[in-house]
């Protein structure tokens, strides 16, 4: 139980902000639930709260605006943005990267 | 506490609230059928607040507590406040399609919050920190509160004080040591029945002669007094036929308007934030007008969002959505309904800090703003009832499409007779056609066109109010020099 425990706490938080979503361009929901399913269980992805430190944080936008605020969140590695479906393949491969690093 | 939209419907039933409807008393309002749909469109705007993906407009950290708050009980603190405002109302409009009630509130604390710095900067009061200490409750209690302005007005020639009969406009008739006593009505309540407190302030600027009736102050929904009686909405007594779904169009959401009256209130020394200093009568008006004529730079367009929408399912039901006009017409729809949205976002970025630290929109293009709204919404249904055909008003009932009468000499039922002869194209099945079909009768003239054309008139002042400030705000006389120096006239 205890090896298990370890093994979680080793995987890549990401905090995940959404915009307000007031006209979004694309379905914003379904965009993250790709890339959840690309990563499975090697990110932990959550939605981004205060009191809480990430390894980094996706913020996901509805339109090329992007006005989601997210500087009150911790983050040791910044921040990627996405504000469109065709950003899918770029998050996936800047993730990846970030990965590779911390390997 | 943020409230989930159960806590909030919930929370209502606590409420002793008097309500009148066709003449009678409803007892149990919380669950009428013509009542129930304005209340879920308000339990929205509770409920997306706890949903990761609209959480970022539907809620801000409050200046006054530190606490993460509804955005409706927010003091816009930023550009970046006003805007977000003005984008979290098109939100709600697109997910109720109707009027959503809560932004009078979030637009008088705004207002009132500005303009009790001002009185108490001139008059050494206290109403600025009796409201502070009363917005910080409707933080914490996430409190929807009914933002009161407009008065009865009786014959609008005269002021307040030269009304035959006084009451016409809400006014103080007794002044004790621990409160004062009002007596008045406050019309057109947008959600004034689903809202847990009332927020009064004065309808029109005033002189010295009528320094009774510029009275600011909160009460419960339920004192004792106070009580409402429900303005009927066209098609309104649809919601009370039997297992009515299609023919309301929409069957979940929808607006909600009372006249308001206040039999000889009383209220507590510190629930009143404005009490017979005349000269902020007109300033708190006018500020109140300037962000709710904002507001309509978002719900409106929210609205008119989903009016497209069904517009375009009905072209497409119809069959005719590769006709170039049909086309056309709907971005003529989008170009009106985005127009709107231009102006609300444009009046929220040239915003500017009040004294007291809150922030004020642009005057002028909030006028503007509105004064595109008395008109766009307007243009936009006529379009829709272009596009949907004739038959969404002359379309038989939901009853008929379900009868089993036979009628035909085939033995057909009523029915399938209306099934046959009523079928569009195979990209919706008939009842598909008749759902988008109510909708946009609805919207045009049914229930929900109360918020989204005759509000749209005349919600936030009618349109002669707009044009008033516009005048005041326009800057002619810059625009004159502007002209001199490029046509070379020397003369001053």
């Amino acid at each position: 139980m205890k090896i298990i425990t370890e093994r979680f706490d080793l995987k890549l938080k990401c905090g995940v902000r959404f915009c307000g979503g007031c006209n979004p361009r694309y379905d914003r929901g379904r965009a993250l639930e790709k890339i959840k399913d690309y990563f499975k269980d090697r990110i932990e992805f959550s939605y981004a709260k205060e009191d809480v430190d990430y390894d980094i944080l996706l913020v996901i936008g509805g339109c090329t605006n992007n006005c989601a605020s997210f500087s009150q969140f911790n983050s040791k590695l910044g921040s990627i943005k996405m504000w469109s479906e065709d950003h899918i393949d770029k998050v996936i491969e800047e993730l990846e990267g970030i990965l590779l690093k911390s390997n | 506490m943020l409230m989930t939209g159960e806590q909030y419907i919930e929370s209502l039933r606590k409420l002793k609230t008097r309500v009148y409807m066709f003449g009678e008393k409803v007892e149990n309002w919380v669950d009428h059928p013509i009542i129930r749909p304005s209340i879920n469109s308000v339990a929205m705007t509770y409920e997306l607040a706890h949903d990761p993906q609209y959480e970022d407009l539907m809620t801000a950290k409050s200046n006054l507590t530190g606490e993460k708050v509804n955005r409706f009980s927010h003091l816009h603190q930023s550009t970046e406040d006003l805007v977000k405002k003005v984008k979290m109302q098109r939100l709600l409009g697109q997910k109720t399609g109707s009027c959503f009630q809560r932004c009078v509130g979030m637009d008088a604390f705004n207002a009132v919050y500005s303009t009790t710095y001002d009185i108490d900067k001139k008059y050494g009061t206290d109403y600025h920190k009796r409201f502070v200490d009363y917005l910080k409750y409707v933080q914490e209690e996430d409190l929807t509160v009914d933002g009161a302005m407009t008065d009865p007005k009786g014959d609008r020639s005269k002021a307040p004080s030269a009304q035959e009969d006084k009451d016409l406009y809400l006014h103080v008739v007794e002044k004790r040591e621990d409160g004062i006593v009002v007596r008045g009505a406050k019309a057109h309540q947008t959600g004034s029945i689903n809202s847990h407190e009332h927020l009064i302030m004065p309808t029109i600027a005033l002189r010295e002669e009528d320094k009774a009736y510029a009275v600011s102050f909160a009460v419960p929904s339920d004192a004792e007094g106070l009580f409402m009686i429900y303005g009927r909405q066209s098609c309104d007594t649809r919601k009370l036929e039997e297992g009515a779904d299609i023919d309301l169009g929409n069957k979940k959401f929808g607006g909600q308007e009372a006249l308001v009256v206040f039999d000889d209130v009383f209220v507590p020394n510190e629930r009143v934030f404005m009490c017979e200093e005349y000269d902020f009568a007109g300033v708190l008006v006018e500020r109140f007008a300037g962000y709710h004529r904002q507001s309509y730079g978002g719900c409106k367009v929210g609205v008119g969002d989903v009016l497209i929408g069904a517009a375009a399912l009905a072209a497409d039901y119809n069959g005719v959505n590769k006709a170039s006009h049909i086309k056309d017409k709907l971005i003529e729809m989008t170009h009106l309904n985005e127009t709107l949205y231009c102006c609300g976002i444009a009046c929220s970025s040239e915003g500017y800090p009040t004294e007291a630290g809150n922030y004020q929109i642009d005057m002028l293009l909030a006028n503007v703003c509105k004064q595109n709204v008395t008109r766009f919404p307007y243009e936009i249904v006529r379009l829709a009832e272009d596009i949907a055909g004739g038959l969404m008003v002359t379309m038989p009932s939901e009853q008929d499409f379900r009868s089993d009468l036979k009628v035909g000499k085939n033995g057909e039922t009523i029915g399938e007779i209306c099934n046959k002869y009523l079928v569009g194209s195979p990209a919706a099945t008939t009842e598909e056609r008749m759902r988008v079909l109510r909708l946009i009768e609805n919207l045009a003239l049914g229930t929900a066109a109360v918020g989204y054309r005759t509000e749209s008139m005349h919600g936030a002042g009618s349109p002669q109010a707009q044009r008033i400030m516009i005048a005041r705000q326009g800057n002619i006389e810059a625009k004159k020099e502007l002209a001199k120096v490029i046509a070379g006239i020397k003369k001053n």
